[in-house]
């Protein structure tokens, strides 16, 4: 049934000239299915630790103390203002090195570049969600902070039901954006060999010369999974609208 | 309103309360006894550190000078967090802009403190938040949010709010400055029935025909200092201090009008 389906694609797309026979070639379909996958797990992977990693260097950045706020703001800006591949080359190629010297040998070297995509994309784009929500909790009126305090939050608390509630209202838009982000920047994995739906694309295209043919559904899949995305966010922002506050 | 304060023992006392911000000294030697289940009276001109005095009592301001006693605790030696948040659990506050937390209902407001800081449970907080709410007169209002409601609603919102921790003190800091005309009267018809039920309470205000009926004594506080210190009838008609006859007679046209609005 799919095997006719794609049968009949391959046949069609051959008339207008795109070259879609790899289909038909399982040994060639199936890690490229699994790029997809990759992708995916990546996505699934990072953006949680994107938005752990934000609000904690949120939390410093706005925590007063400078020895808390000083090395996190010193990361947000090394972050925000190198390219984010240099960083992963950086990280898998001089952190990882070290790493795997320390534990004495490769072999015992836990990280996979899989991780390091992980950790490299999803600390990058924190960054920019740490941007966004120090924006949010400046913008909460002194005023409220302080009717907080005196009704007995503390300083963590403070941040937790009032302050972060408030400045995750202000911030999402800007956060959405950044997620959006984080899901194309996770190509970047191409460029240490982990398997992403772009390296598996590659794969093929290299034997098979049909770039555009691969292109088109990256450029699909892609659109796709940030129209999701945007739209899950657009959903999140309905549900913490509030009467009365910003947004 | 209590009958005779000197038999109940002292809540709050300040004595000799110093308080500069940076070159600004805006307390120059505070004075004040608040006796448990008085009602006391902050008035004086803008500026001359009323509200001041209700933040040094609860510990948002840090005094230079002088001691603090609160139901035994000396606010003025506070030095970290959790002496200040042991103190505020036993002291309500409301504030001129209400100041309501936005993102959370009305019965959340409420029952945030409670179950956050007492850990009190869920079902045990929201039956005092509702028995709270009937009081100020919104138990209807359970499931608004605070931008849904008047300024008026939201100050009586407030007032659960600061009642919620059942404190020993309530400090209100020009809790109707901010409202329109119409909605003064609703307000100060909750705290007037909150002092007739014994709440100890300090409260700074504009409202001179409110403040002289409910409080037992009033304080007139000009350029940090507390000049004068009585009880209303005395402070209001019998005070031979000129500053004092010119700033309440000041407000007598406007008492007339508070007179109208509240049907007095």
């Amino acid at each position: 049934m799919i095997d006719q389906a794609v049968r009949t694609f391959v046949a069609l797309a051959g008339e207008v000239g795109l070259h879609y026979d790899f289909l038909l070639s399982p040994s060639e379909v199936r890690p490229w299915i699994a790029g997809m996958g990759t992708t995916l797990l990546l996505v699934l992977l990072a953006i949680p630790l994107s938005l752990a990693a934000g609000v904690a260097f949120a939390a410093a950045l706005t925590s007063g103390r400078p020895w808390l706020a000083g090395p996190v703001r010193a990361y947000v800006e090394l972050t925000r203002n190198t390219p984010t591949l240099v960083q992963l080359m950086f990280a898998f190629f001089a952190l990882n090195m070290l790493l795997s010297k320390a534990l004495g040998g490769a072999a015992n070297n836990p990280f996979t570049p899989f991780f390091w995509v992980v950790a490299v994309t999803g600390l990058h784009i924190a960054a920019f969600h740490a941007e966004a929500l120090r924006g949010g909790i400046e913008a909460v009126p002194a005023a409220m902070v302080e009717t907080a305090h005196a009704i007995g939050f503390s300083s963590f608390e403070v941040l937790r039901y009032v302050t972060l509630p408030l400045a995750l209202r202000t911030a999402m838009p800007a956060i959405v954006n950044n997620l959006v982000n984080l899901v194309k920047l996770t190509t970047i994995g191409s460029a240490i060999a982990v398997g992403e739906v772009t390296y598996a694309s590659i794969m093929i295209w290299t034997q098979r010369d049909n770039v555009l043919e691969l292109m088109i559904v990256i450029l699909l899949f892609f659109g796709f999974i940030n129209t999701v995305l945007s739209q899950i966010g657009r959903y999140v922002e309905r549900r913490l609208a509030v009467p009365g506050y910003g947004v | 309103m209590a009958q005779d304060s000197t038999a109940r023992p002292i809540l709050v006392e300040l004595q000799d309360v110093h308080l500069s911000f940076g070159a600004a000294e805006v307390l120059k030697g505070i004075d004040l006894t608040v006796a448990k289940g008085d009602a006391v009276s902050i008035i004086g001109p803008s500026g001359s550190g009323k509200s001041t005095i209700l933040r040094c009592i609860n510990g948002l301001a840090q005094p230079q000078a002088g001691r603090i006693t609160v139901a035994g605790t000396r606010v003025d030696t506070l030095r970290n967090e959790a002496e200040r948040i042991a103190l505020r659990k036993r002291i309500g506050i409301v504030f001129q802009q209400y100041n309501l937390f936005p993102h959370l209902t009305v019965l959340e407001n409420i029952t945030i403190a409670p179950t956050r800081i007492l850990k009190v449970p869920r079902a045990e907080a929201e039956a005092l938040a509702r028995d709270l709410l009937a009081r100020v007169r919104l138990a209807d209002k359970v499931a608004a949010y605070p931008g849904e409601l008047s300024g008026g609603q939201q100050q009586r919102v407030a007032i659960a709010r600061a009642l919620t921790m059942r404190p020993e003190l309530v400090l209100f800091d020009e809790v109707t400055s901010a409202l329109d005309p119409e909605m003064v009267g609703e307000v100060l018809a909750v705290i007037r029935e909150l002092v007739r039920d014994g709440l100890t309470s300090i409260l700074v205000t504009h409202e001179m025909r409110f403040a002289e009926e409910i409080s037992d004594t009033i304080a007139f506080t000009e350029n940090g200092r507390i000049v004068a210190q009585a009880p209303p009838a005395e402070l209001f008609y019998r005070s031979g201090n000129p500053r004092i006859r010119q700033f309440i007679g000041g407000f007598q046209g406007y008492r007339d009008a508070v007179q109208d609005r509240e049907g007095i």
